[in-house]
């Protein structure tokens, strides 16, 4: 029998992952204007990629029906051309009066956070429920 | 009455609370991955569960007068559920399906322990003389 605590670690890789998510949806509305980065040029949008990972408690081996938990396998830039507007007065202004801005659309990124802020509360609400239940099974000695 | 005896009760409200806990395993993977592109949604394999809920096909052989027979639990196989439209992204996870499974299953467990609670009490009043 997979054991309950297993639901509770792939419930917990579930909300770091949407953490993830909501941390660069957020790094990425702030700086929808930067045009300067790090890597010189303007701000790249950042895009979280996530991958299904086995969750191997203590008597994981053991068993075939582990829980699946989730992991944050990369965090990308997204490689969609700058946007371009006409502003000569920019100190970042090409010859022609055109600045280069990051290739993050707003909408795109509240869709992304609204996304991830559901999927994290549905492992909440896992949570809660797999914490009841170990209540419940803890009563037995009453 | 004779053939109901209190282990086999009792054995069979293990299962069902092993069953609610496994299905709450599975559905708690679901929703970790509810937005991992290219995952399936996994459910508890109904039939092997079902198989040993009906009393399994592994049990405990008794070669003595003494001793306590009982099935052995073995691990709880997963499938992938058939029917569930896939997003663009090629997951097919519903937040609220795997909720209502893990509702369910806690209303099972819940139901089962109350049960298991029941016979304990009595087993209890039964040791203590009725005291």
């Amino acid at each position: 029998m997979p054991s309950l605590s297993a639901a509770i670690a792939a419930s917990a890789s579930g909300l770091n992952a949407e953490r993830t998510r909501i941390e660069v949806a957020v790094s990425n509305l702030a700086n929808s204007e930067s045009t300067r980065s790090g890597s010189g040029g303007p701000y790249r949008r950042r895009d979280v990629v996530l991958s299904s990972d086995g969750v191997t408690p203590f008597e994981g081996t053991l068993q075939e029906a582990g829980a699946t938990g989730v992991r944050v396998a990369a965090v990308l830039e997204d490689q969609t051309p700058f946007k371009r507007r006409y502003e000569p007065s920019h100190p970042d202004a090409d010859k022609d009066g055109f600045v280069a801005l990051p290739n993050v659309e707003p909408a795109e990124e509240m869709v992304d956070m609204l996304s991830a802020a559901r999927a994290y509360q549905a492992n909440l609400t896992a949570i809660n429920l797999v914490r009841d239940m170990l209540q419940r099974a803890l009563e037995l000695s009453r | 009455m004779a053939d109901i005896r209190d282990s086999a009760i009792i054995d069979a409200l293990r299962r069902q609370m092993s069953i609610a806990a496994a299905k709450q395993v599975v559905a708690a993977g679901n929703l970790a991955n509810v937005n991992t592109p290219g995952y399936h949604a996994r459910a508890v394999d109904f039939t092997a569960a079902l198989e040993r809920q009906m009393g399994g096909t592994l049990s405990l052989a008794g070669t003595a007068g003494g001793h306590l027979e009982g099935t052995v639990s073995e691990a709880v196989s997963t499938e992938e559920i058939d029917g569930l439209q896939p997003r663009r992204d090629g997951n097919n996870v519903q937040i609220d399906r795997e909720l209502l499974t893990m509702s369910g299953a806690a209303g099972d467990f819940a139901r089962a322990q109350t049960a298991l609670a029941a016979r304990f009490r009595m087993v209890r009043y039964a040791l203590s003389e009725g005291r």
